[in-house]
């Protein structure tokens, strides 16, 4: 995570998203950097509302006006957010690909699932119409579809939760994307599915050599999945680094509190600890940093500028003036 | 729509006949007349234009189950030809509405902005005249005959399938879907007319049986007032005012004709009823 992006796959720099009027501009993103290399699984977590959502979508370009987006995200070289849409349509779907959380409603129902995963080959490889038939059928084979063949032809209403999530990873998969976004995969699904949804993007990722920007809420899918951990907090960056670091010993407040806050399998009865109050509504953001309200470890400074990501470790960075009590708590 | 029309057929057709009576008999009234404009001669016992001077004006009997009108021609086999007119009347006056009006409702529903304001204030503008005040004035100007009067139901038909549509679109490029075609890297032409136009087609074709049931009734009325299909043509809004005048001496000249066009106006509002009942319950 230092400055140079030479071997990134993907670097976000001063990533910001506006929505409002220019006067009251209501920041859901407000300067976020990261990188993801080749290989990487990336989670983003945060609470409803933090940007991470936001953050992902503003990747492709998917903010619609009156959402305003700047900074620079380079893919290979390329800034994404000036791109002509020609090449832009060519890295969508093609060098990268994205799933979405609700399978039911994210593929589209009057038409087949091996329809639908052909299209994308048609739209992104030079296959012929035989060899997208094949082709469309190893995908579905791959990403555990049982009896691919015969199933090539149905509705994705004759799909249950999990299979309409594995078609939809077929179908992002289809033309080899380099990087896989990944928007709350597996909120929609229970948790036996859940498992192996994460399992096959996991399995997937190792053998196709793919980038993961995975966003969810869930810690648990978190520490099962990723590398690498980027914590959001009202359109910023709260923390950022390895997972098991970030999990042995969170440099942030608002880490920290989210990991109490998780309930923990075999304690007996515990008293659920939260974190006290609500995130901040973005046009009411404090003076300094947006967690301070919420914070037990707050400093006078800390409501006077939001404070600056510096590295506490290597690979470790945290906006927190008390990232140095945490360290000893 | 595929998936829907074919599985709503099956359906109909299978199981729960009952619920599905509307759209059976709707069915079957529309096989009968389509079969009657398509090969009329096999099922007309006589020629619809041959006099028989032997034969005027006489009521229904077992040789001419309608009777015969004040040439001698045969009811039944008039009635039957006619139904070749209006079939194809009822098909005329709405396939280009349903064309025209469906890819600019989708292109208006998609993109907004410019195209939505001009084709919008358009749609407003045609909406604003009665229905059958503009189409009559368009043919009054065109000159009486049925391809002008295609001409004139057209040019007005067409903005009601493009409102159906344009909201049917609004909607769905909300969906999910839609933004995964997005994110896949899709044309605009593709997203609209192979993910969204079929999404949002179904109120279409419901309206569009609906259409085809008023576009036999505008014919018929275009018919009876000069303005549509010309004698010696057997139409059935021609017949019934050839016949008008013997209403009192002869009214089986009329009242068939008549009958003929509420069947085919109930057959096609049943279709249509019955298709949207389906979508009904599938939702």
């Amino acid at each position: 995570m230092s400055g140079d992006a030479g071997d990134a796959l993907l670097s976000v720099r001063n990533l910001r998203v506006a929505f409002g009027s220019p006067q009251h501009p209501l920041l859901a993103v407000d300067g976020v950097d990261f990188d993801v290399a080749p290989g990487e699984v990336l989670g983003i977590a945060g609470e409803s509302g933090s940007g991470k959502s936001v953050t992902l979508r503003s990747i492709l370009r998917l903010i619609h006006p009156p959402g305003r987006v700047s900074g620079r995200v380079l893919w290979r070289g390329r800034d994404l957010l000036t791109l002509p849409e020609e090449e832009l349509r060519r890295v969508r779907g093609g060098e990268i690909g994205v799933i979405f959380q609700e399978p039911m409603t994210a593929l589209n129902p009057v038409l087949t699932v091996g329809l639908q995963i052909r299209e994308n080959l048609k739209e992104h490889t030079g296959l012929d119409a035989a060899g997208r038939r094949k082709r469309a059928i190893e995908l579905m084979d791959h990403v555990g579809i049982p009896a691919a063949q015969s199933r090539l032809e149905d509705y994705p209403h004759q799909f249950s939760g999990g299979m309409r999530q594995r078609a939809m990873i077929a179908i992002a998969l289809a033309s080899n994307p380099q990087l896989l976004l990944a928007d709350e995969p597996t909120t929609a699904l229970d948790v036996t599915i859940q498992d192996q949804i994460l399992k096959l993007i996991l399995r997937l990722r190792s053998e196709m050599n793919m980038s993961v920007i995975l966003v969810t809420h869930d810690l648990g899918v978190i520490a099962q999945t990723c590398d690498r951990l980027a914590v959001m907090y009202a359109g910023r960056l709260a923390e950022t680094g390895p997972v098991a670091a970030l999990f042995r010993q969170p440099r942030h407040a608002y880490t920290l509190g989210l990991l109490n806050s998780v309930p923990r399998a075999g304690q007996i009865r515990q008293p659920l600890a939260s974190i006290p109050g609500q995130p901040p509504l973005l046009s009411k953001l404090p003076e300094g940093c947006a967690f301070a309200p919420r914070c037990p470890f707050v400093l006078s400074a800390c409501r006077e500028a939001p404070p600056p990501l510096v590295e506490v470790a290597p690979d470790h960075r945290s906006a927190c003036l008390a990232h140095q009590a945490l360290a000893k708590a | 729509m595929s998936l829907t029309l074919t599985s709503g057929i099956a359906a109909a057709f299978g199981n729960g006949r009952r619920r599905h009576m509307p759209l059976l008999v709707g069915s079957a009234i529309m096989a009968l007349f389509l079969l009657f404009s398509l090969i009329p001669g096999i099922f007309a016992p006589y020629d619809p234009l041959a006099f028989d001077y032997m034969h005027l004006s006489e009521a229904p009997t077992l040789a001419h189950p309608f009777g015969t009108d004040n040439f001698g021609r045969d009811m039944l086999s008039r009635v039957i030809w006619a139904s070749r007119v209006d079939i194809q009347i009822a098909i005329f006056c709405t396939i280009f509405p349903l064309a025209f009006g469906t890819i600019v409702g989708a292109l208006t529903g998609f993109y907004g902005g410019w195209l939505d304001a001009v084709f919008g204030r358009l749609v407003d503008l045609v909406v604003t005249f009665p229905f059958l005040v503009i189409v009559i004035a368009i043919v009054a100007v065109l000159g009486p005959g049925l391809f002008n009067m295609y001409i004139a139901v057209s040019s007005v038909g067409w903005v009601f399938y493009a409102q159906l549509m344009r909201a049917g679109v609004q909607v769905q490029k909300q969906s999910d879907y839609a933004a995964a075609a997005r994110v896949l890297g899709y044309g605009e032409a593709r997203i609209i007319f192979r993910h969204l136009l079929p999404n949002a087609i179904t109120p279409i074709i419901v309206y569009w049986m609906t259409d085809m049931a008023l576009a036999i009734l505008l014919g018929s009325s275009l018919g009876y007032l000069g303005l549509g299909a010309q004698p010696p043509t057997a139409e059935w809004g021609v017949i019934i005012a050839d016949g008008k005048n013997f209403m009192s001496t002869a009214w089986w000249i009329s009242v068939f004709p008549g009958i003929a066009i509420i069947f085919a106006g109930v057959g096609f509002s049943l279709v249509g009823d019955g298709i949207a009942d389906i979508f009904r319950r599938r939702n």
